[in-house]
Formats: structure tokens, C-alpha cells, sequence
């Protein structure tokens, strides 16, 4: 009987061990954004900065390929907007995610008093 | 930002190159975070740590952008400069900087521009503006977990036993709490952890240092530890007085004659009665100890800074006569429990009151019910010693008083109410709160009695009808009443007796002892 909890416990800690590996994952991702969100606001920011004067450049790969200044303020506008969706995204999984390991925890808890309540009874058994 | 020029000479572009550091910052903000979500709770000291390297990192990045600018204002005054050109890792070789001018600025996520001199630096400030809002988000967030670093600080020092820090602490000799408890209405009620509560923070209050204060701050965990030390004793205390139910009129009885012996002075009684038949015991234990205090007979012991295992030097403090607590009744409220607010408030009236009265040393006289104190502690005037007034309220409410009326049997109330209170004034003085109402009436035929016994009563105060003359006794009595010693810090042993008469009695007590002077002396 103890032992099937225990069991039960292993497996319940595994899966909420996975859980929370999950839960940081798309923390550090959600992080990524943000850093990239700051980042693209100062872009925005200097872009507005210069005037069509100055040429405005984009490296892709090892290339450095001359852009329209219009034409980059808008692509950083567009780029902005894509990352603040995926936050929204982002914050919406880590929401359910916390819930899903927040039950999985109290499963959990629960186990772990039936086990010891079973460690009880086979002590006193013995 | 990377600054282009061509070299005359060879024709090979070079860049200089700034890092752009924005990333770095984002990238180390959230590694803080990620080292705060992986724990609960950050650890104060590592976020200041953290706070105090990025604050660090910024300046760096600050410094930069300002030599930056420096050299931006330079650069467009020649055509162009002799340099030595960097060849790889190892070598240089003389070049010209041209086009000094045109500076290639890397605005972030891959973008460029090509911009002069004096619009590169436009950028260069609009940067630094960015890196200065990020100090000073660091430095306000350093601030707020500077003072939480504090609190640890001083919970070391506590444990180290250094920094002035002293334990005191007060030895039980395992007295179980006497008499009746107060039962709380309700199983889980919150009169307890109040209780408890407010012990520790009259611990706190007591202690001699700021220690008690800071313990009660920074340990939740060890008041959690002695609620459920609290709960366990509370539960020992009720099924002590199930087994002590039965005996309520032996304790009574034991109360009465331990009044009428009170002049004789027989501390042992005073452990019996208070297994019967005490009230709340813990609250008498409030300096130290929140469990039942024992009674303790004798002088003070102290013993200043002893050093604990625990490293901190602890002084041994114990009580000389343990207060009986007294149930409490005021007009509305009936108390069953003598919460430590009502203490608290006692004490606070009683010290208004008993300014004047304050360093009246019984020379080894012993109090054990308010009736001595009442004896104890008379005006002279004329030559005759004038008891003093109580501060009390009107008798009336006495009816309306506690319901532990399992104490204070019928026939003991009407006894009151016929006897008259002989002890009345002992009771009346007994305590100094005007909030406090004592059961005791004024003496009726019992003025001899006490006239014998205290020689206060000049018979002056004849109550013959309980209610309107307790009420103009209660007028004209003087505010200054016998000291009733707080519990608190009470090192002088002169005062220590008169904490307990202030308890001691019971309500039944009180009775039985008016009941016992009648038919006494």
C-alpha cells in the first residue's frame, strides 16, 4: 500500500518537476521579449531622431543593405507590435501554467500525507 | 555604434565599434529575475549584491558613452588623421582616418545609420538619458533591500550575542495553573493568539534591550513556535481545570481562608489556591514566561548575563509573589478570559493613578488579596489612618458581572448582597483601573471587622445599602490608590508582594472572604 504511493508520489513529482521546467522556460522566453521591446522602442526612438538625410541601413546577415528611413521606422513599428503580441501570448501560458502546477502541487501535498499516513500505519502494524 | 572610416592607404574599411550594451542590461535584469523566480524569496543580500554589480556595469557603459562623446566632438575638426592602423591581433601599420565626419551609428536589433558627427552624438546623449533611468532604478531598488539587509544584520548580531543583546529569561518550577481558567467561547477563539499575541508584545515591551522589539519583528517563525507551544499548555491548563471543576467550591473555600491567613502570611497556601482556582495564568508570566507562572516565594533572582548556549547573555529573572489574576468585570463586557488588553489597560490606569502611591515598600509585608492592600495602604490623617477610596465603579454592575458564575455560587451572591462587602474596599482598592469592578461592596456590618483588621476603617464608610453608597464611596475616594506593581519590569522586590493581591482574590474569593470576616474576626 505504501508503496503504490510512493509510487504515485515519484510520478507526481516528475510531473510537476516538468511543469515548473515548463514554467521557466516560457519565463526566460517572456524575459527575451522583453529585452527585445526595449531594445526596438530605442531604435524607434533614434529613428525619429534622424532625417531622411542619413541613410538608414539593415545587416542582414553580412550584408548591410540600404533602407528607406520611412520604410525602417515602419518595419519597427510593425516588429514592435509582433513582439508585444507574443508577450501577451506568453503571459497567458505562464498564467496557466502556474495554475496547472499550482494544482499539481496540492495533488501532490496530498500524496505525500497519504504516504506518510501509510508509513504510520505499517510502523504500527510492525 | 560603429564608426567607419577608410583608410587611404589600404583601402580597408575599420570599424570601431562600441558595444551596444542595452542587451547586456536586459539580459542581466533578467537573470535577476530568473534568480528571484527560482526562489521563493530573493535573499536580500544577493539582490543587493546583484543591484550594486549592475550599478557598477552601468557606470561602465556610462563612462563609455561619455569618452564617446568626447571623441565625437573631436573627430570632424581635421579632414583627416594619421593613425596606426590595427592589423589583426597582433600588429599595426600607419594609416589615414578619413571621412571623419560620417559616422555609421548601429541603432539596435541590426539597424543602421549614417549620420554625422554632431547628429551621432544627438544619439549618444539620447542613449545616456536611457542608461541613467536604469541607475537609478537600481540604485532605488538597492535602497529598499538595504534596510531588509539591516534586519538580517541585526538578527545575527542577536544570535551571536553581541550588540548589547540580552535574553532574559524566567525559570518555571513547574506550577500548574490553579484555579479556573478562563474558557474561551470558542474552541479556536481569537482570545488566545491575541493573548498571545500581546504577550509577545509585552515581552517585547519588557525586554531590557531593543532585542524584544527586533525579535518580534524579524522571528515569525518562532512566534508561530510558541503559539503552538501556547496551545498545547492552554490545552493541558483546560483538562487540569476539568479535573479542578469539581473542586470550585474547595477552592473557593481555599481562597477564603487563604484571605482571612493572608496576615499570617502563609505563602504555601497561596500554590493551592492557585491551582484551583486562579484565573488566566499566563498573563501573570507576561514578562517572560506566557505559560502558567508559578507562584514564587522569595526574592528575585538574577543573574546578569549569563551566557546561553545560544550566545546570548541572558539574565534569570523570576518573580518574588506571583499575582493572582482576577476576573475583570466591566460594565458591559463581562470578560471571561482576562484578556491582556484589559491588563494592559489596568496597568496603564493603574499607574495614572497610583503615581503617588508608586514606591510604597510593604517591608515584607505580604499581600495576598485586595483586602490587604486595602489594610496596607491607608492615608493618615488626624492621626488616623483613613482607608482610601476606591476607584471602583457602582456595585450595580456587579450583577451584570462575568459569567463564571460557576465560581461565585448563587448563595455566595446573595451573601454578597446581604453581608455587605466588608472586603469591599480591600476589593475596591484592589484595582487601581477605573474600568475594573471588583464584586465587593461596601462593608455593611462588616465596618468592625475591618476596623480590627486594618484599622483603615475609621467607620467612616457604613454602607448599608450597597448600590447608592458605593457610588459616592467610589466619588469620594481619592485617586491615589495603593499601588497595584505592573507586571512589568519589576525589579524592585519592596513592590513585587503587591502584585499579588491584586489577583489573588477571585470573585468568589472576595465573597467568601466578606463572608469569612463576618464571621471571623
Amino acid at each position: 500500500m505504501a508503496e503504490a504511493i510512493q509510487k504515485k508520489l515519484q510520478l507526481g513529482l516528475e510531473k510537476y518537476q516538468q511543469m515548473q521546467k515548463d514554467v521557466s522556460k516560457s519565463m526566460s522566453a517572456r524575459q527575451k521579449l522583453e529585452a527585445q521591446v526595449t531594445e526596438n522602442n530605442i531604435v524607434k526612438e533614434e529613428l525619429d531622431l534622424l532625417d531622411t538625410q542619413n541613410t538608414v541601413y539593415k545587416l542582414i546577415g553580412p550584408v548591410l543593405v540600404k533602407q528607406d528611413l520611412e520604410e525602417a521606422k515602419a518595419t519597427v513599428a510593425k516588429r514592435l507590435e509582433y513582439i508585444n503580441g507574443e508577450i501577451q501570448r506568453y503571459e497567458m501560458l505562464l498564467k496557466d501554467m502556474e495554475k496547472k502546477s499550482e494544482q499539481h502541487r496540492e495533488v501532490l501535498s496530498s500524496l505525500q500525507q497519504e504516504y506518510q499516513r501509510a508509513q504510520g500505519r505499517a510502523v504500527g502494524k510492525v | 555604434m560603429f564608426r567607419k572610416c577608410q583608410c587611404q592607404l589600404l583601402d580597408v574599411d575599420i570599424w570601431n565599434v562600441v558595444p551596444f550594451t542595452f542587451s547586456c542590461f536586459l539580459f542581466n535584469s533578467s537573470s535577476m529575475r530568473t534568480c528571484q523566480t527560482s526562489r521563493k524569496l530573493p535573499c536580500s543580500d544577493c539582490v543587493v549584491k546583484g543591484c550594486e554589480d549592475q550599478i557598477q556595469h552601468w557606470k561602465n557603459v556610462k563612462g563609455d558613452y561619455e569618452v564617446l562623446e568626447d571623441r565625437l566632438k573631436t573627430l570632424p575638426d581635421k579632414v583627416s588623421y594619421d593613425i596606426m592602423v590595427p592589423f589583426g591581433p597582433l600588429a599595426f601599420m600607419p594609416g589615414k582616418l578619413v571621412h571623419t565626419n560620417e559616422i555609421t551609428v548601429l541603432l539596435g536589433d541590426n539597424w543602421f545609420a549614417k549620420c554625422s558627427a554632431k547628429q551621432a552624438q544627438m544619439l549618444v546623449e539620447h542613449r545616456k538619458k536611457h542608461v541613467q533611468s536604469a541607475l537609478d532604478d537600481l540604485h532605488k531598488t538597492k535602497k529598499n533591500f538595504e534596510a531588509r539587509v539591516g534586519f538580517t544584520e541585526d538578527l545575527e548580531k542577536l544570535s551571536d550575542g553581541k550588540g548589547g543583546y540580552v535574553d532574559i529569561r524566567e525559570e518555571l518550577e513547574g506550577v500548574v495553573c490553579k484555579g479556573k481558567r478562563r474558557v474561551s467561547l470558542k474552541p479556536h477563539s481569537k482570545p488566545k493568539t491575541e493573548a498571545i499575541v500581546k504577550m509577545e508584545e509585552e515581552e517585547e515591551e519588557e525586554m531590557l534591550n531593543a532585542e524584544g522589539s527586533k525579535r518580534g519583528v524579524l522571528s515569525e517563525e518562532e512566534l508561530w513556535a510558541r503559539l503552538d507551544e501556547l496551545e498545547a499548555q492552554e490545552q493541558q491548563e483546560e483538562e487540569l481545570d476539568r479535573r479542578f471543576d469539581s473542586a470550585d467550591t474547595n477552592g473557593n473555600d481555599d481562597t477564603t481562608s487563604s484571605s482571612s491567613e493572608e496576615e499570617k502570611d502563609e505563602e504555601g497556601d497561596r500554590p493551592a489556591e492557585r491551582s484551583k482556582g486562579g484565573t488566566t495564568m499566563p498573563l501573570n508570566g507576561s514578562q517572560v514566561d506566557r505559560t502558567a507562572l508559578p507562584p514564587r516565594d522569595g526574592g528575585k533572582e538574577e543573574q546578569e548575563d549569563d551566557e546561553e548556549d545560544d550566545g546570548l547573555p541572558t539574565i534569570h529573572f523570576s518573580h518574588t509573589v506571583e499575582p493572582k489574576k482576577v476576573r475583570i468585570n466591566t460594565g458591559k463586557n463581562t470578560t471571561l478570559k482576562f484578556s491582556e488588553m484589559k491588563e494592559q489597560k489596568q496597568q496603564a490606569k493603574r499607574k495614572k493613578n497610583n503615581g503617588t502611591s508608586n514606591g510604597h515598600s510593604h517591608h515584607g509585608l505580604h499581600i495576598t488579596s485586595p483586602t490587604d492592600i486595602y489594610r496596607l495602604f491607608v492615608d493618615v490623617k488626624n492621626g488616623e489612618p483613613v482607608p482610601r477610596k476606591s476607584i471602583l465603579k457602582s456595585r450595580s454592575r456587579e450583577n451584570s458581572v462575568c459569567s463564571d458564575t460557576s465560581e461565585s455560587s448563587a448563595a455566595d451572591f446573595e451573601e454578597r448582597r446581604t453581608l455587605g462587602r466588608s472586603p469591599s474596599h480591600d476589593d475596591n482598592t484592589y484595582s487601581d483601573t477605573g474600568s475594573a469592578i471588583t464584586e465587593e461592596d461596601a462593608p455593611t456590618g462588616e465596618l468592625p471587622v475591618p476596623t480590627s483588621r486594618f484599622q483603615a476603617f475609621s467607620g467612616t464608610v457604613v454602607e448599608k445599602e450597597p448600590i447608592p453608597l458605593s457610588v459616592p464611596q467610589l466619588t469620594i475616594a481619592p485617586p491615589a490608590l495603593p499601588t497595584i506593581p505592573e507586571r512589568k519590569l519589576e525589579e524592585v522586590v519592596p513592590e513585587a508582594p503587591q502584585e499579588a493581591p491584586q489577583e489573588a482574590p477571585k470573585r468568589v474569593s472576595k465573597f467568601k472572604a466578606a463572608r469569612l470576616q463576618h464571621k471571623g474576626p
